[in-house]
C-alpha cells in the first residue's frame, strides 16, 4: 500500500511545467494548483494590462484558470503551459471587452515614427509613480492585440513562435506588430525618461 | 538612416536570451556602432521598466474562485478509496495520539511533530508538498496549509 502512495512524486520548484501538466491531466489537483501558483502573478498582470482595471482582472484571472482546467486535456504540447494559458487569458480579456479579435490589426495608428529618437540610459531608468502613470497611459494607446503581443514578448518572455501560435498569426506579423508597438511606446515615454543619450 | 545587420540580434541580448559569447560580441560591437548602441539602450530600458513593474506585483486571493469554478475543492475523484480509508484510520491514530499527554499541537492547529513521529504517515510521499507558498511574492494571498492531505483533515 505504501508503494502505491509513493508513486506520486513531490512537487518542487524544479518540477517542470510539462510534468505538472501531465499530472494535472490525470486528475491530480495539487499539480494544477502548482501551475496556478507558478503563473497566476503573470497572468493577472497580463489581464490587468489588457483590461486596464484591477477588479476586472481578478475575475478574468479566475475565469482564465477555470477554463485552463476545463480544457487542459487539449494541451498536448505539455511544456507550453505559459503561452497556452496567456492565449486563454487574451481570449477572456477580449470577450470581457467585447473586442472582436480579427479587427484589431486595423485599429492602430500605423504611422511609424521616422525621426531618430534619442535613447535613454538604461541604468538610470527608474519606474517611479509618475513614470508608471505615463507608462500605463502609453500602453493604453496600443490596440488590444498589439499590446497583448508586446506584453507576451517583453513582460512574459514568450518567443515569437509562441506568440504566433497563440494569436494564429505568422511570425513576420508578430515581429511587425511588436516593432510598431515598441516605436509607439518609445515615442511616448521619451519625454519622461531621464539620462538621455543621443 | 543607415542600417546595421546586427541590430536585429540585440533583443536577445537585452532579454538575456543570447549566449554569453554572442552577447559579449554584440556589446563590443555597440561601442563602435551608434545605431546598435542606441537600440540596445532602448531595449535595456524597456526591460528595466517591465522588470521593475513586475517586481511589485501583487495578487489577491484568487485560487478559491478557480477551485470553486473548477470543482477542485473536493478530493480528486480518482483518488483510490483505499487511501481515503487509510487516511480515516490514520486520523483515528492521531486522535488517540492527541489525547495522550505527549501530544502537542502547533500554534496554527496542525498536528505537532511528536504526535506524527510515531505514525506511519511519516512516509514522505504521503505528505502534500506545499513549499510553493513560501516562494510566492509578498501579497500573494494563499495560506500555507498543514502538510496533510485535505481528505485527511476532513475526516478528523
Ligand atoms: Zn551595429
Amino acid at each position: 500500500m505504501l508503494r502505491l502512495l509513493q508513486r506520486t512524486p513531490a512537487i518542487t520548484p524544479e518540477t517542470p511545467d510539462g510534468a505538472l501538466v501531465q499530472r494535472a491531466q490525470k486528475g491530480e489537483s495539487a499539480a494544477f494548483k502548482a501551475l496556478f501558483e507558478r503563473h497566476v502573478v503573470g497572468v493577472r498582470r497580463f489581464l490587468r494590462d489588457l483590461l486596464r482595471q484591477g477588479d476586472l482582472a481578478d475575475d478574468a484571472t479566475q475565469e482564465t484558470f477555470a477554463r485552463a482546467h476545463a480544457q487542459l486535456a487539449k494541451l498536448t504540447d505539455y511544456d507550453r503551459f505559459k503561452p497556452w494559458v496567456l492565449g486563454i487569458a487574451r481570449n477572456v480579456a477580449f470577450e470581457a471587452r467585447r473586442v472582436r479579435q480579427h479587427d484589431v490589426l486595423e485599429d492602430d495608428d500605423d504611422s511609424t515614427p521616422t525621426a531618430v529618437i534619442p535613447s535613454p540610459d538604461p541604468e538610470r531608468v527608474l519606474l517611479d509613480a509618475e513614470l508608471e502613470k505615463h507608462f500605463t497611459e502609453a500602453m493604453g494607446t496600443l490596440s488590444g492585440n498589439r499590446r497583448a503581443a508586446l506584453l507576451m514578448r517583453l513582460d512574459h518572455g514568450l518567443a515569437y513562435e509562441e506568440i504566433a501560435a497563440a494569436f494564429g498569426w505568422s511570425i513576420p506579423t508578430v515581429k511587425n506588430e511588436i516593432h510598431r508597438a515598441r516605436l509607439k511606446l518609445r515615442a511616448q515615454l521619451l519625454p519622461h525618461l531621464t539620462g538621455e543619450r543621443t | 538612416m543607415s542600417r546595421c545587420g546586427r541590430t536585429a540580434h540585440l533583443e536577445a541580448v537585452a532579454l538575456g536570451e543570447a549566449s554569453p559569447t554572442l552577447a559579449a560580441e554584440l556589446r563590443a560591437h555597440t561601442k563602435s556602432c551608434a545605431l546598435c548602441r542606441h537600440e540596445l539602450n532602448w531595449l535595456e530600458s524597456e526591460s528595466a521598466l517591465f522588470r521593475q513593474r513586475a517586481g511589485r506585483d501583487e495578487v489577491a486571493q484568487l485560487w478559491k474562485g478557480v477551485a470553486s469554478r473548477s470543482g477542485l475543492e473536493t478530493p480528486p475523484r480518482d483518488w483510490p478509496r483505499v487511501l481515503v480509508a487509510m487516511a480515516a484510520a490514520a486520523a483515528l491514530v492521531l486522535m488517540v495520539g492527541n489525547a495522550a499527554p505527549r501530544a502537542s499541537r502547533s500554534a496554527d492547529g496542525s498536528p505537532g511533530d511528536e504526535t506524527l513521529e510515531s505514525s506511519m504517515l511519516m512516509t514522505p510521499a504521503f505528505f502534500v508538498e506545499e513549499e510553493s507558498c513560501s516562494k510566492l511574492p509578498s501579497g500573494v494571498g494563499f495560506q500555507c496549509s498543514p502538510v496533510v492531505p485535505a481528505s485527511f483533515l476532513a475526516s478528523r
